[in-house]
């Protein structure tokens, strides 16, 4: 970050406005072809592997979601039945449920989670970045790896269970009943996220002026109405952008899912992604995954093309 | 700043604050305290007293057989995963960069619209792209492929690398470049000899955030990698393992302990470039 702020938009604006090298004479122009083709190559190599293995899967997956294909015999073109089937199915409807459920309660959670900490660790001093960074280390973990953990700490056997036990109080099927369930799920995707809002959102507080929160400190301000009044609106900005990350993050949310319940229990804790890798396309239905694939694509891109408006318009107001 | 206002509300820390990080404390550091003692205790000893530590009856006995068990070993597949991560830190490096320097300062309007067009791959979750994945690389001769897999995973460095870089070498003023057109370097040359070294910050950014994305994967390696290959990351061979074992927590808990250190010590001795490269990741990717 540091780096980054180093370079001055100054030189920039110098370089841009710096004179083009006369072009004209012959060598100079075969220079420029040379250099054309030069460039050409540099941009190959990502360009080719970006679009084999990116853009060509999307392309075939738009085929694919318009035929019974099972994988293994000759696909038959059923136009747009899968999509159809895709509202009548109701795993998948339910399985778009948990998702919204799961990407909405999640982020809210992480958001007030996120902002609860920011305000108590935003002072830079070595308690605050001790604490930050406890906040933020499942952040860096493997999701599959922190659900094992979870799981064997809230299972029927799991620590929680068994010291309830002791105090003879009844298992709490935290993984085991179908609501609750769904809540552990998404409390254990907060637990694991909401650090890395705290760290966004203490990056954002350090931006708010230090006079504007003094000067209202000497008029007099509680430091509940300077943080209402003052400091919350100036970093609402980086809020909007950390709800829309956790929106696109969580809605493809998978490995945490297949390590924490693995669906269950009765399939009250499937997720589309879910739904796509581990039913639809291992029973061989290919034609219906990739066309609940290209639904979540689209949901995906649709949720990313807010956070792009969003931060557009962010930059205009910062500009301005 | 005025330091006697900042001092006195310091001085004495709220109850609310107080509570606040003891909760914290007390949520983030239990998981991590209950895999920690439980790796070196019998199964009823995790069973009857999980946040106890036995002294006289720890063992590392667990933990030795998780290290040399022959299934699905988390410690053998810490070298796969660390040959993918440099595999694919290097590969991302050598195609991102030059591409990125080309979009950075090409006035082309087409050659902007490049940018656009890797940035569009941020949009697509791995999870649904998956799928129709595996039938291009059977098609192109790479199903079930270690090269398959480490061409998906560059794939899916690429947009967010790119879109970094390019942020990054327009911040480096262009004169840099005529000077080394001057001295005769060309424009590859320009940029691995020049503008890569200068663009060290973002590097670095690029390199954590790729690295943990790949260690971390799970659904890329698992879906693109048969079991029946025998070749496991991390993640994988704690997926056969633990949901094979799921009730044997002697087996679950020291496996999990091996995944999770490599991890936490990487990140304690780096966690100050890991954090900020990440929140310039998010906030810019």
């Amino acid at each position: 970050m540091v780096g980054l702020a180093g370079l001055s938009a100054d030189s920039v604006r110098v370089a841009a406005r710096s004179p083009e090298p006369d072009r004209g004479t012959p060598g100079r122009r075969r220079r420029r072809l040379r250099e054309a083709a030069l460039s050409a190559g540099m941009l190959a190599p990502a360009v080719v592997v970006y679009t084999v293995m990116t853009v060509v899967p999307v392309v075939v997956a738009l085929y694919l979601s318009l035929t019974d294909w099972n994988g293994f015999s000759s696909a038959d073109f059923v136009g747009l039945a899968n999509y159809a089937r895709l509202f009548d199915d109701p795993d998948t409807t339910r399985a778009a449920v948990v998702t919204v459920i799961v990407a909405l309660f999640g982020s809210v959670g992480m958001l007030g989670l996120g902002l609860v900490y920011a305000l108590q660790l935003k002072e830079r001093n070595w308690a605050n970045s001790f604490f930050r960074t406890l906040a933020y280390y499942p952040h860096v973990i493997s999701s599959l790896i922190l659900g094992f953990l979870w799981s064997a700490i809230l299972g029927t056997n799991g620590a929680i269970n068994n010291t309830l036990a002791d105090l003879g109080l009844g298992p709490v099927g935290f993984l085991f009943d179908e609501n609750l369930a769904v809540i552990t799920l998404v409390g254990v995707i907060v637990w694991a996220g909401f650090g890395f809002n705290v760290v966004l959102f203490v990056a954002g507080l350090q931006t708010v002026p230090r006079e504007l929160v003094e000067a209202a400190q000497i008029d007099g301000a509680s430091r509940r109405q300077i943080n209402r009044r003052i400091v919350i609106p100036m970093i609402a900005p980086v809020v909007t952008v950390a709800m829309v990350l956790n929106l696109v993050g969580l809605i493809k949310v998978y490995d945490i899912v297949v390590s924490l319940t693995d669906g269950g229990p009765a399939g009250a804790t499937e997720t589309i992604a879910y739904v796509i890798l581990t039913r639809s396309f291992a029973g061989t239905d290919v034609g219906f995954a990739t066309a609940q694939a290209v639904g979540l694509m689209v949901a995906s891109a649709a949720l990313s093309v807010v956070v792009t408006a969003l931060r557009n318009r962010q930059d205009r107001a910062a500009a301005s | 700043m005025t330091p006697n206002l900042r001092a006195g509300a310091r001085r004495r820390p709220s109850p609310v604050r107080v509570a606040l990080l003891t909760l914290l404390f007390a949520v983030m550091t239990v998981p991590v305290y209950l895999l920690l003692v439980n790796s070196f205790k019998s199964q009823q000893d995790i069973q009857n007293s999980p946040f106890s530590l036995p002294f006289a009856r720890i063992s590392l006995d667990h933990l030795a057989a998780a290290v040399q068990s022959p299934q699905y070993n988390v410690l053998q597949s810490y070298g796969f995963t660390l040959l993918l991560v440099v595999a694919v830190d290097v590969l991302c490096i050598l195609f991102a960069g030059p591409a990125a320097y080309v979009i950075a300062r090409s006035l082309k309007r087409r050659t902007q619209f490049l940018l656009l067009f890797f940035l569009a791959g941020t949009f697509i979750p791995a999870s649904a792209l998956i799928v129709p994945l595996i039938y291009v690389l059977r098609a192109i001769g790479l199903g079930n492929t270690v090269t398959g897999l480490i061409l998906h995973d560059v794939a899916m460095t690429l947009p967010v690398s790119i879109f970094l870089f390019v942020g990054f070498i327009r911040t480096v003023p262009r004169d840099i470049d005529h000077a080394a057109a001057i001295d005769g370097a060309g424009r590859l040359r320009t940029y691995w000899q020049v503008i890569f070294p200068l663009t060290r910050p973002a590097v670095i950014t690029v390199l954590i955030l790729n690295s943990i994305g790949i260690w971390n994967d799970f659904i890329s390696p698992q879906i693109l990698l048969s079991p029946g290959s025998g070749t496991y990351t991390v993640t994988t061979a704690i997926y056969a393992g633990i949901s094979q074992y799921s009730t044997d927590l002697t087996k679950v808990f020291p496996n999990l302990l091996l995944a999770v250190a490599p991890v936490i010590i990487f990140f304690v001795y780096m966690q100050r470039h890991i954090i900020s490269g990440l929140t310039v990741g998010a906030l810019k990717g």
